[in-house]
C-alpha cells in the first residue's frame, strides 16, 4: 500500500475534501461566506462543537453512548456562571470546580454502567434527566446575566486577531486526546474493549476502571464544553446542552467512527463537526427555514451510516488480505 | 519427582455439575516437545477438561501439576501465568491494532500512560513471527490478515508470554487444507523446540498425521491416557471414542411406504458454500442428517428455508421445482418448518409468554378480517399441543426464559406442531436437555413422522440419530460423503458413519 493510497483510506480524508469543496462553492455563489466575519464565526462554531462531539467519542470508542453530554454541559455551565455570580468566585476557580462537577457527573454514570451491568443507554438517559433536573432546581430556569468581562472576552475576542481564543482548549483537548488514543496504553485499553472485551480481559486489564475512565474523561470534556459555552454566550443560560445530543453523534458518525466501539478518529470527527457547522451556516446566509437544519442534519448522519456500512460490508468481504 | 517429567499434569480431575458428572476422575499428562491429542465424541467431557486447564473451571476432586509443582487456577490469568497459552476457536484480537500491539496486548495494557514505542514493538514482534515462519510486517493490523494468519498471531502472542504448553482448540476449523498444512509444520517445528503442545480436534486424520500421544474421553472418563498413537490406526481412534460395548438404542421400526418425495434436493450449490448436495425426505419418513461441528448441516437446513441462496441445483417440493426466497415462503407456501439449534436466539422469544411463543407461527392464519389475532382463537389451536407435550409451566402467560431447557425446546417444537407444517427440519432437539424430556422429545418425533410429517434431523448424538433415523445422510465440510440406511444396530451404523466422515 502506497503512501497516496493511505491518505485515501484515512478516516478524515472524505470529510475534509468535503469540508474545503463545501467552503469553496458556497463562497463562489455568495462571497459573504468567506468573509473574515463569516469565517470567524465559523471557527468559533467548530471550536465550540468539537469540544462537545470530542467528549462524546470518548464513549463511543468503548462501544457506549452518553446522553447525558448535554446534562452534564449544561450543570458545567450554569455552575460556573453561578459561583462566579452568586458566590462571587475568580473565573479560574469557578471553571475548575465546573469541570470538578464533570468528572463527579462522569464518574457517577461510569462506575453505574461497570457495576451494575445496565446498559450505558439506560443509565445516561436517566442521568441525563437528573442532572437537567438538578440544573432547574438551582436555577428556577433563570439565567445568570453577570459575566466578568475577562470571560466575555475569551469568548469573543482572538490570539493575534487571527485564532479565537475559544478554540485553544479544543486543539489542546484535541490533541491530548490524539496521543491517548494513538499512543498511550490507557486510550489503546478503551479502544480495545470497543473492539472486543473478552480478549481485553484476558489481559488483565480491568474492563470496569477502562469503562469507568472513558466516560470520566467524557464528562471532563462535557462540563469544559459548558464553560466555553457560557462564555460564547455571554450568559448562563439554564438551556445550555439542551441541543448537544444529535451533533454530539452526528460528527463522529461522518468521521467514521464505529459506534459499536472500537474505532474512532480525532481529525476526522472535528472534519464532520465542520461539515455539520458548514452546512448550518450555508442554510443560514441562504435564508432557509431554520427548522431544515434539522432535517438535513438527519440525512447527513443516514447518509454517513450508510457509508460506514458500506465499507464495513466491503472489509468483511475479505478484499486485500494477506 | 516424578511428575517433573510432565511440562503440565491433571492427577484424577473430576468435575460435577447439578445432576451431571461431567469428568470423573480424568488425567492427562502433557510432555515437553510433543503434541498430544485430545479426542471425544460430544459430550464426552472433552470442552469441561480444557476449561479446567486453562483455568475457567476449578476441579472438584484431583489435582494440577505445571513442570512438577501442584498449581491451583483461580480463573485464566493464573493458568497463563503458570505458562498454558492458548489459542481459543475464537479470535482474540483486536482487529484495527497492529500486528505487534496483539502481540504484547499484555505487556502493554499495565502502564497507563506510558508511551507507546511502536518501532520498539515492530522490532520485538519480528523474532516471534520470523519463529513461525511469518514474512509479515509487524504494524500491519490484524484486520488485514486471514484467518489462518490471524490463528499465527495468537500463536505468536502465546509464545511470547513464554508458554510451555499451548493448547489449540480445534486449530483447523476454519483453514483451508493448504493452512492446515502450513500449521501443522510450524507445531512441528516448535516441537522440535521443545514446546509442549495440546490439540483437540474432531479431525482423526489430523490427529494421526500430527500427534504424539493420545487421550481419549468418553462419558466423562478416561478411556485411555497419553498413549502413544504410533500403533493406532484411525479405525482405533473410532472405536476408542464410541466404544466396543453395544450402546442401548430404543428403536422403532416404521412401516416404509414407497411415496415420491415430499422435499428434494438435487446437486445444489450454495452461497454459503454447499456443493453438489443431493437428499430426499419422503413423507413419513425421518432423515437424519450427521456430520462434525462445522459440516454445514444447520447452514444446509438455513438454505432450503430460503435464509440463503440456492447457486445451482435445484429444489423440488412435492415433485414440483421450486425456489424459496424467504423463510415465510417456505412457511406459508411450502410447509416447510425449521426448528433451530440455537433456541434462545433463533427459536424463542425469551420474554414473552408461552402462548406468544407458541402461536407465533399461526398469527398470520388466524388473523381475522382486520388482521387482528384474538389470544382465544391461538388458545384454542396450541393448547392441545403444549398440553400433549407435557409442558411444565404454570400458565400459558409464564415468560418462556423462565420454564427451564427441556420445557423450552418442547415449545420451540410445539409452535411447528400447531402450523401444521408438512416438512419440519428439527436441528440438534436435544442439546442440553434432562433425559426425561429427550425421551418426550423422541415420542414427539417419532409421533409427527407417524402422521405423515417429513422430518429432517439434524444431529450430533449419534444414539440419537440411530434411535430416530430411518436412513442417515452424512455430511462434512459442506459435501455429502454417503447415505446409509439405519439397521438399528449401534456399532455398526455408528462405524459406518465415522468411516464415511473420515474417508
Amino acid at each position: 500500500m502506497g503512501r497516496t493510497s493511505a491518505y485515501f483510506q484515512a478516516d478524515w480524508f472524505g470529510p475534509a475534501v468535503i469540508s474545503v469543496l463545501a467552503v469553496l462553492v458556497i463562497g463562489l455563489i455568495d462571497r459573504a461566506f468567506i468573509s473574515p466575519a463569516a469565517l470567524d464565526v465559523l471557527i468559533l462554531a467548530v471550536a465550540l462543537n468539537g469540544m462537545i462531539v470530542l467528549s462524546q467519542m470518548v464513549v463511543i470508542a468503548i462501544g457506549q453512548m452518553n446522553l447525558s453530554v448535554g446534562g452534564i454541559g449544561g450543570l458545567a455551565a450554569i455552575s460556573f456562571a453561578g459561583l462566579m455570580q452568586v458566590q462571587g468566585l475568580p473565573p479560574v476557580a469557578a471553571a475548575a470546580i465546573a469541570l470538578l462537577i464533570g468528572v463527579a457527573a462522569g464518574l457517577f454514570n461510569g462506575w453505574l454502567i461497570a457495576t451494575t451491568g445496565i446498559s450505558a443507554f439506560v443509565i445516561t438517559l436517566a442521568s441525563l434527566s437528573l442532572f437537567k433536573g438538578i440544573n432547574l432546581g438551582i436555577t428556577s430556569a433563570q439565567p445568570f446575566y453577570e459575566i466578568p468581562a475577562v470571560v466575555k472576552a475569551f469568548g469573543s475576542e482572538a490570539l493575534f486577531d487571527m485564532l479565537p481564543f475559544l478554540s485553544l482548549p479544543t486543539i489542546v483537548i484535541a490533541f491530548a486526546l490524539m496521543v491517548l488514543l494513538t499512543r498511550m496504553p490507557l486510550g489503546r485499553n478503551i479502544l480495545a474493549v470497543g473492539a472486543n472485551p473478552g480478549a481485553v480481559a484476558l489481559t488483565g486489564v480491568s474492563l470496569k476502571w477502562t469503562v469507568i475512565a472513558a466516560h470520566v474523561i467524557s464528562g471532563f470534556l462535557a462540563a469544559a464544553a459548558g464553560v466555553m459555552a457560557v462564555a460564547r454566550l455571554q450568559i448562563g443560560l439554564p438551556t445550555i446542552g439542551d441541543d448537544w445530543l444529535l451533533l454530539s453523534f452526528a460528527a463522529p458518525v461522518i468521521g467514521g467512527a464505529v459506534l459499536s466501539g472500537g474505532h474512532v478518529s480525532v481529525g476526522a470527527t472535528l472534519w464532520g463537526v465542520a461539515i455539520v457547522a458548514i452546512i448550518t451556516q450555508a442554510l443560514v446566509l441562504f435564508k432557509i427555514d431554520p427548522y431544515l437544519v434539522q432535517a438535513v442534519l438527519g440525512l447527513l448522519i443516514l447518509w454517513a451510516v450508510g457509508i460506514n456500512r458500506w465499507r464495513e460490508v466491503r472489509a468483511r468481504k475479505g478484499e486485500g488480505k494477506l | 519427582m516424578e511428575t517433573a517429567r510432565y511440562a503440565f499434569e491433571a492427577r484424577s480431575v473430576s468435575k460435577f455439575f447439578p445432576g451431571v458428572k461431567a469428568l470423573s476422575e480424568v488425567s492427562l499428562k502433557l510432555s515437553a516437545g510433543s503434541i498430544h491429542a485430545l479426542l471425544g465424541e460430544n459430550g464426552a467431557g472433552k470442552s469441561t477438561l480444557i476449561k479446567i486447564v486453562t483455568g475457567v473451571y476449578q476441579p472438584d476432586q484431583g489435582s494440577l501439576f505445571c513442570s512438577g509443582q501442584a498449581c491451583r487456577f483461580s480463573g485464566p490469568r493464573d493458568a497463563m501465568a503458570a505458562g498454558i497459552g492458548v489459542v481459543h476457536q475464537e479470535r482474540n484480537l483486536i482487529p484495527r491494532f497492529s500486528i505487534a500491539e496483539n502481540i504484547f496486548l499484555e505487556r502493554n495494557g499495565r502502564h497507563l500512560f506510558r508511551m507507546i514505542d511502536y518501532k520498539a514493538l515492530a522490532r520485538e514482534a519480528r523474532p516471534w513471527l520470523e519463529r513461525l515462519g511469518l514474512d509479515l510486517d509487524p504494524a500491519l493490523p490484524v484486520s488485514r490478515l486471514t484467518v489462518a494468519k490471524m490463528q499465527m498471531v495468537e500463536i505468536a502472542r502465546a509464545l511470547a508470554l513464554r508458554s510451555r504448553v499451548l493448547l489449540l482448540d480445534e486449530p483447523t476449523a476454519s483453514l483451508t487444507p493448504h493452512e492446515a498444512e502450513a500449521l501443522f509444520a510450524v507445531l512441528r517445528k516448535l516441537r522440535d523446540e521443545g514446546v509442549s503442545m495440546l490439540f483437540v480436534s474432531h479431525k482423526l486424520e489430523e490427529v494421526e498425521q500430527l500427534c504424539d500421544t493420545v487421550t481419549v474421553l468418553r462419558d466423562g472418563n478416561n478411556v485411555c491416557d497419553a498413549r502413544s498413537t504410533e500403533s493406532l490406526g484411525r479405525q482405533d481412534f473410532v472405536h476408542l471414542m464410541i466404544g466396543r460395548t453395544e450402546q442401548v438404542v430404543t428403536r422403532r421400526d416404521r412401516e416404509q411406504e414407497d411415496v415420491p418425495p415430499f422435499l428434494e434436493l438435487k446437486s445444489v450449490s450454495s452461497a454459503l458454500g454447499h456443493r453438489d448436495i443431493s437428499l430426499a425426505v419422503r413423507p413419513g419418513e425421518i432423515v437424519g442428517l450427521y456430520g462434525l461441528v462445522g459440516a454445514g448441516r444447520s447452514e444446509l437446513a438455513k438454505v432450503i428455508i430460503g435464509r440463503y441462496p440456492v447457486t445451482a441445483g435445484e429444489i423440488r417440493v412435492d415433485q414440483a421445482p421450486v425456489k424459496i426466497r424467504s423463510v415465510a415462503q417456505a412457511i406459508h407456501r411450502h410447509g416447510i418448518g425449521y426448528v433451530s439449534e440455537d433456541r434462545k436466539h433463533e427459536g424463542l422469544i425469551l420474554d414473552h409468554s408461552v402462548l406468544e411463543n407458541a402461536g407465533i407461527t399461526v398469527w398470520r392464519r388466524l388473523a381475522n378480517c382486520l388482521g387482528l389475532v384474538g389470544d382465544r382463537s391461538i388458545r384454542a389451536l396450541v393448547e392441545p399441543h403444549i398440553r400433549k407435550l407435557e409442558v411444565r409451566t404454570p400458565s400459558l402467560h409464564q415468560k418462556v426464559g423462565l420454564l427451564s431447557g427441556g420445557n423450552q425446546q418442547k415449545i420451540s417444537v410445539a409452535k411447528w406442531l400447531s402450523a401444521g407444517v408438512k416438512l419440519l427440519i428439527i436441528d440438534e432437539p436435544t442439546v442440553g436437555i434432562d433425559i426425561k424430556s429427550k425421551a418426550y422429545l423422541h415420542e414427539l418425533i417419532h409421533e409427527l413422522a407417524d402422521k405423515g410429517t417429513a422430518v429432517l434431523l439434524i444431529s450430533s448424538d449419534m444414539p440419537e440419530m440411530i434411535s430416530l433415523a430411518d436412513r442417515i445422510v452424512v455430511m462434512n465440510a459442506y459435501r455429502v460423503q454417503g447415505e446409509l440406511a439405519n439397521t438399528g444396530e449401534y456399532a455398526k451404523v455408528s462405524a459406518g458413519i465415522m468411516n464415511l466422515i473420515h474417508d
